[in-house]
């Protein structure tokens, strides 16, 4: 007889469908955690660069004075001195028509351009200056056909010879192209005195716009003009006026090499050749000032480049000797400058072997491009001071004279003296973060100094986001270490009751109420924290911190009144009654602590709490007293036991019990007083030393606190730390509990010395759990932490957890962005600290296991 | 003289002090525990009984009319105190300077731009509860406090009397019945035409994308849809028709209301919930109020920015999820279990599994949440849309947030539970009834499949269910993987394929979170926010207690089976 194939195949498929599955668990966890890291990576990972594309004589027989590129980076667009325009499909390298500036044959003495390429002005010999606009841009034609009679220009795009064709989604076709406008000439320097350096900016509104800009002549004057055009309603005519003014000291033959101007026109920036940078205030128009003079390189080295980065804020300085520096202007209290700023080296960056040559910057973030006079191009952010990207020589030698980065950050075009032009295609998408950036200091724009800063979106375009992950690690930090002083007192005092204490009916009772506490939703803790339980706290928070003090106290209290009861009565109350007792001593100085409240606050806080947190009003000593009063009696209560034991040992023991406890509370009352004076000088001397709790561990009272939040997380996280650490106690074997009593140890004794230094690792094991919990706990954190990235460890403050951080930010965050990528990593953070917390207390607690078996 | 041996032991070696604080720490927590639930059923069971509206006159001759909603001790600024009368800064400085203030609701957000007023005992002239105040709770601007002056009926202006007035009541009704088929012409008729012509331009894309758009296929399709939308556009005209006639019928049928102020304001009966005399009601009436509101509460959909009306989608797709998960969570948890009990040899290897399963079990839940948004959502889903649901993009089918990975999320979340407690049942059966399986011939997996699993039956039961609690009382991973606060559709409809598990649904959880975060007036939102608390607990609660029960009977089932 032989057994049927279908119970064998059943047997084989459930076989390996049971094995496949049950490792299907170490799978998950490590799928998680390589799925996490995997988003995580490329924050590290710089920028790459892909292909190269050369194109040869562009330009024939002048150098280009700029090069722009389109934002598709489709065209690439150069100017030179005699005002042509030189265009190229960047993939092929086809030469296209353009039009061209037409500078009326004077030989050009000054060019300028924006950010974004757009806007240029031209200056001239004659003293003369034009501006003009230079436009490469696509747009995107209603037409789903293509126009008739294109040539094929690489795989997808088209051209008439004069702007590109390329289908796009949506079955639409974009077309690019360049577009010019020139302005007439307008007269600025005196007949004849050359124009040597233009900066300009558009402002106004639409219906008066007006163009500011500064200029420096060969005389070595620098003015500042501004022309408003007014448009006339009745007659439609427009009027142009232009007034000037000249920025004062400025000394004279200094060899100007660049004027910069900000986008307000508040602020120019005269900068000579070797590096000695004039900035002048010019917010009141008519009446510049010099405000400050500062030498940005040393002597003998001349610039290489200067520009702004996107936002104004920053100024990149690259000098001859291959030096970029980035200066931020900051306001620095006694600044000995006109306007309280001053330029300050903010980030060195890594030099170049070979001076700079030139620079461009992006129009979306921090990065720019810089190239050397050996030819290398190194791509390079500033805020994160790394170099994304090292791009050799195509050949040598070559000289670049002209560089652009493309609007999408994802391409740069670099042009030779000789008219060759190099397109590389890069991507840098996440330039901004590197280790350093996210566990380090950093330096932001604006700031005074490096700092931890999370902040990771803001209304303006210029804003730079700050990732920094420690003042969210310090949040989940601080919200697990003040809810865990709060439960692990509550937690194991209780845990131990149950296990040693209460009787094994009551225990039956006592336990599934507490563990229903584990049950609770976080969302519903949240929600009572913050909107029942923090403005409640808020008018009552002095009866809220005394009740720490009393509750404790009258525990104390009633346990020594609790020893005056004679023996028998003692013994027949000793099970449920006492324990009711218990409840009754916690409402009772519970309630007395409400009473007591507004006394305390007058006696301790002089009367509002909240202004002495601030440090308005009133002493910190009293409060000093109190923070260090526990330690000091306990500190008195061992020192003094065996003097107690030698002298009074025979009174305590009797001669009755109620004499000895009468002893004992008298005792108590004499350790209280005696620490009580010695925490008073304690307290005097901390202050004495600047040791104030105010402004460390209490300061400004906001309404959704640490308090609040270490309370509610109480409720998540005792029921947990309870459920095992008295499992723990309660699987120490019975004979020893038997044995110890059996020696004539009391039930207390037996608890302290043999049932807890058993136990201890399964104790220290549901911490652990407990404190895995506390860390990644969301949903309180979210509703009554407040949820300002903050680094300090004032009680009566808020707080920002990595996790509740992930929640408020993760839906809006894009796919694939940085700040997606950065949530990935804060998830991972979590991940990595709540896998060796409890890996580390399953590994306790199997090996306390084995012990208590082998017992 | 004989030293005398001591009656009494040492009153240290009791400990007596440190035992009252360890036993006072457990006082504290069960006191935690009682006190939190008590604060949760007693808000939640009165939110829904109708108050007496109070008429407040102060001493600035201001005068409230509202239910009074709460009252608190406060302090008041020492600028607020420096302004009140003599008389009583002494009361409050003789209270350590307390007073007490009392929160009116008093509803008319039309017409005040407030909900809620704080009067300050203080300031109080004169309290009166009036007969003729009435209640009236509406569709729109939140609750009305006033009294009603008139109404109309198709037209015609009668006396208003009193809210059981038989003309009141019937023209109440017929409004609403008109209001209401409406809604379901809009919600029905109308949105399955709007599915159809969203389906077929859905499919002619289709053909678009696999044939191009200069196919015959093409072609011929979009004629077809061309033809197919003229016949909707004419069921909807008809439809739009129909919905604008009920509509200016309800329009002759209005009430006038006329707050303690004297301003009036007409709104029609189809926008009136429900109206009611607060100072005039008896015990019978209340209830049914009472009663009413709770009915609403379940049944109806939200209004008012989710602070009003009912949860009923919350509490579908929180169950939805939660039976999806289900789905999920037990064969996955079941082999694991069966795979550590039953297959692997002891060693290194289930070490691992064990601590694998246990750091699963610690890992945040906003962890699961992240990896669910950037695994199942992004990754899994974008395939899923690439491959089947091409022609709905750019707009993601599966390729964002929803009812199936939500459920996935979940699962992975509460397989542990599943695992432990189907671990526990396992051990349970006792071996000699595998040993005397095997020694009859059977087959390994047939051992497990009539004689383990079956015993087990009931431990995995109260896995499943321990892991349907802990789900659904979960809501960080969700707020990341589908959970909105508005879902407009159900996961579950009429339109093919009925189940639509990519869409995003609206969770209980999540529910008090919105409406008491992010809703404009925390303070309107909280006694719903109380209400859906206690549903949620009472859910949970409901779901623990039965897998409790069922693990007991069980032990009682099975103890003593042992041979």
């Amino acid at each position: 007889m032989t057994t049927a194939r279908s119970v064998i195949v059943a047997d084989k498929v459930a076989d390996w469908t049971i094995r496949i599955g049950g490792i299907g668990v170490i799978v998950a966890v490590f799928g998680i955690m390589a799925f996490l890291a995997q988003v995580v990576v490329p924050l590290f990972t710089g920028a790459a660069s892909g292909d190269m594309t050369a194109t040869t004589s562009v330009v024939r027989e002048h150098p280009p004075l700029m090069n722009t590129v389109d934002e598709y980076k489709a065209l690439a667009v150069s100017v030179d001195k005699t005002g042509e325009v030189h265009a190229f499909h960047v993939k092929t390298g086809t030469r296209l028509t353009a039009p061209s500036f037409d500078l009326e044959g004077k030989p050009l003495t000054a060019f300028t351009r924006t950010l974004n390429g757009r806007d240029v002005a031209f200056g001239f010999a004659d003293g003369t200056l034009r501006l003009g606009a230079l436009k490469v841009g696509g747009a995107v034609t209603g037409a789903d056909v293509m126009p008739p009679g294109l040539t094929q220009l690489g795989e997808s795009d088209f051209t008439d010879g004069r702007s590109i064709y390329t289908h796009v989604a949506g079955n639409q076709i974009r077309r690019v192209s360049v577009d010019i406008e020139i302005e007439d000439a307008q007269k600025i320097a005196p007949e004849g005195v050359a124009i040597t350096a233009i900066d300009y900016r558009l402002g106004g509104t639409l219906e008066r716009p007006t163009k500011s800009f500064v200029t420096v002549d060969a005389a070595g004057v620098a003015r500042l003009s501004r022309t408003e055009s007014r448009t006339n309603m009745l007659t439609g005519q427009t009027t142009t006026t232009l007034t000037s003014s000249e920025l004062p000291g400025l000394p004279p033959g200094v060899p100007v090499y660049d004027v910069l101007m900000t986008d307000k026109a508040d602020q120019v920036y005269v900068v000579d050749r070797n590096g000695v940078i004039y900035r002048y205030d010019t917010r009141n128009f008519s009446q510049p000032a010099l405000a400050e003079r500062a030498e940005l390189l040393p002597d003998g080295v001349t610039v290489g480049a200067v520009r702004f980065l996107i936002g104004e804020q920053s100024l990149v300085v690259a000098g001859s000797d291959g030096s970029v520096n980035v200066y931020f202007r900051l306001q620095t209290p006694g600044s000995p400058t006109g306007d309280g700023f001053t330029l300050t080296r903010a980030h060195t960056l890594e030099p170049h072997d070979a001076g700079v040559v030139a620079m461009d910057a992006s129009q979306r973030g921090k990065m720019f491009v810089t190239a050397d006079a050996e030819g290398h191009i190194w791509l390079r952010h500033s805020t994160s001071e790394q170099v994304l990207l090292k791009l050799a020589p195509p050949r040598l030698p070559v000289q670049y004279s002209a560089l652009s980065f493309a609007p999408r950050e994802n391409g740069i075009v670099a042009m030779t003296d000789n008219g060759d032009a190099y397109a590389w295609d890069i991507e840098a998408p996440h330039p901004e973060t590197t280790l350093t950036t996210i566990f380090g200091k950093v330096w932001y724009e604006g700031y005074p100094e490096p700092s931890y800063t999370w902040q990771s979106s803001s209304g303006t375009d210029a804003f730079e986001p700050k990732f920094s992950l420690i003042p969210l690690i310090f949040g989940t930090i601080k919200a697990t270490v003040y809810s865990l002083l709060f439960a692990i007192p509550i937690a194991l005092g209780a845990a131990i009751y149950t296990s040693e204490f209460v009787h094994y009916k009551v225990r039956s009772v006592v336990k599934p109420t507490m563990e229903l506490m584990a049950s609770l939703p976080s969302v519903v803790l949240g929600f009572i924290a913050a909107l029942i339980l923090a403005p409640i706290v808020e008018t009552w928070i002095a009866a809220v911190l005394l009740a720490f003090v009393v509750v404790p106290a009258g525990l104390f209290f009633s346990a020594y009144i609790w020893q005056l009861l004679p023996g028998p009565v003692a013994l027949r109350l000793g099970g449920v009654p006492k324990f009711s007792l218990m409840f009754v001593a916690v409402f009772v100085f519970g309630y007395a602590a409400y009473l007591a409240g507004p006394a305390f606050e007058s006696l301790f806080f002089a009367g509002d709490l909240k202004a002495w947190a601030n440090g308005n009003i009133g002493s910190s000593m009293p409060v000093t007293v109190l923070l260090i009063f526990p330690f000091v009696f306990m500190g008195v209560y061992i020192a003094s036991e065996g003097y107690v034991t030698g002298v009074f040992g025979s009174i305590l023991r009797g001669p009755n019990r109620v004499h000895a406890g009468l002893t004992d509370m008298a005792r108590w009352l004499v350790t209280l007083v005696i620490s009580g004076v010695l925490s008073s000088t304690g307290a005097y001397i901390l202050i004495a030393l600047g040791l104030d709790p105010r402004g460390g561990i209490v300061d400004t009272y906001m309404q959704r606190n640490t308090l609040i939040v270490g309370f509610a997380m109480g409720f998540a996280v005792i029921p947990i730390i309870y459920t095992i650490a008295e499992d723990a106690l309660n699987s120490v074997p019975e004979h020893l509990r038997a044995a110890s009593l059996g020696c004539g140890a009391t039930p207390w004794q037996t608890a302290v010395s043999v049932i807890l230094p058993t136990a201890m690792s399964g104790v220290f094991s549901a911490i652990m759990v407990g404190m895995g919990r506390a860390v990644g706990e969301t949903m309180i954190v979210v509703m009554a932490a407040g949820n300002t990235p903050l680094l300090d460890w004032n009680i009566f403050n808020g707080l920002r957890a990595l996790s509740a951080n992930i929640a408020v930010e993760l839906p809006e965050a894009v796919r694939d962005s940085t700040l997606y990528r950065m949530l990935f990593l804060a998830a991972l953070t979590l991940f990595i600290i709540t896998f060796v917390v409890n890996t580390f207390a399953e590994v306790v607690r199997q090996r306390f296991r084995k012990r208590a078996a082998q017992l | 003289m004989p030293t005398k041996t001591p009656r009494t032991t040492d009153m240290r070696s009791r400990g007596e002090p440190a035992l009252w604080s360890l036993g006072g720490a457990l006082a504290i927590g069960i006191i935690m525990i009682i006190g939190f639930l008590i604060l949760v059923l007693w808000n939640g069971i009165v939110t829904f009984v109708p108050k007496p509206i109070a008429i407040v006159t102060e001493l600035d001759g201001t005068v409230t009319a509202g239910e009074p909603f709460r009252a608190e001790t406060f302090k008041p600024a020492p600028d607020m105190l420096a302004a009140l009368p003599a008389e009583w800064q002494a009361k409050i400085s003789a209270n350590d300077g307390y007073a007490h203030r009392t929160l009116y609701r008093i509803g008319n957000f039309d017409l005040y731009g407030e909900d809620f007023r704080w009067v300050s005992d203080f300031s109080i002239s004169k309290t009166e509860y009036r007969e003729e105040m009435v209640f009236v709770e509406r569709l729109e601007w939140g609750p009305f406090v006033g009294t009603i002056k008139s109404f109309t009926v198709d037209g015609v202006e009668h006396a208003f009397t009193s809210p059981r007035d038989p003309v009141f009541e019937n023209v109440h009704e017929v409004s609403r019945d008109r209001w209401r088929k409406i809604a379901d012409i809009e919600h029905d008729e109308i949105g399955a035409i709007n599915y159809d012509l969203e389906r077929g331009r859905l499919d002619v894309r289709k053909i678009e994308l696999e044939s191009g758009k200069q196919s015959p296929e093409y072609i011929a399709a979009q004629k077809s849809l061309e033809s197919q939308s003229l016949a909707l556009q004419r069921d909807y005209d008809a439809y739009a028709k129909q919905v604008q006639e009920m509509r200016s019928k309800n329009a002759l049928n209005t009430l006038t209301l006329v707050e303690v102020g004297g301003r009036e304001t007409t709104i029609e009966f189809s926008e009136l919930v429900r109206a009611y005399a607060a100072n005039d009601l008896s015990v019978l009436q209340s209830v049914a109020v009472y009663f009413s509101r709770w009915w609403e509460f379940l049944s109806d959909e939200p209004r008012e920015a989710n602070t009003e009306g009912g949860v009923f989608p919350a509490i579908f797709g929180t169950a939805a999820m939660t039976l999806l998960m289900v789905v999920a969570v037990t064969p996955f948890g079941v082999i694991t279990a069966l795979y550590l009990r039953e297959y692997a040899a002891q060693g290194r290897l289930v070490s691992f599994v064990r601590i694998s399963v246990n750091n699963l079990a610690g890992v945040p839940s906003i962890v699961y949440g992240v990896f669910g948004l950037g695994f199942f959502a992004y990754v899994l889903g974008g395939s899923i849309d690439a491959l089947f649901y091409a022609e709905h993009l750019p707009n993601p089918t599966f390729g964002t947030g929803g009812l199936m990975w939500a459920s996935l999320t979940l699962a992975l979340l509460t397989v542990p539970v599943v695992i432990v407690a189907t671990e526990e049942a396992l051990a349970a059966v006792p071996r000699s009834m595998r040993e005397g399986s095997l020694a009859c011939g059977a087959s390994k997996w047939q051992t497990i499949r009539y004689i383990v699993l079956p015993r087990a039956m009931p431990g995995i039961m109260t896995g499943v269910i321990l892991a349907m609690a802990r789900g659904a009382g979960e809501v960080a991973p969700l707020m990341l993987v589908g959970v909105v606060k508005l879902a407009p559709e159900l996961p579950i409809d009429g339109f093919f394929p009925f189940v639509h598990l990519e869409r995003s649904f609206m969770h209980l959880g999540f529910h008090i979170y919105d409406v008491g975060f992010q809703s404009r007036n925390a303070e309107a939102g909280k006694p719903m926010v109380f209400v859906t608390t206690m549903l949620l607990i009472a859910l949970i609660a409901t779901m623990n207690t039965t897998a409790i029960v069922i693990r007991n009977r069980l032990k009682r089932k099975f103890s003593g089976s042992q041979f």
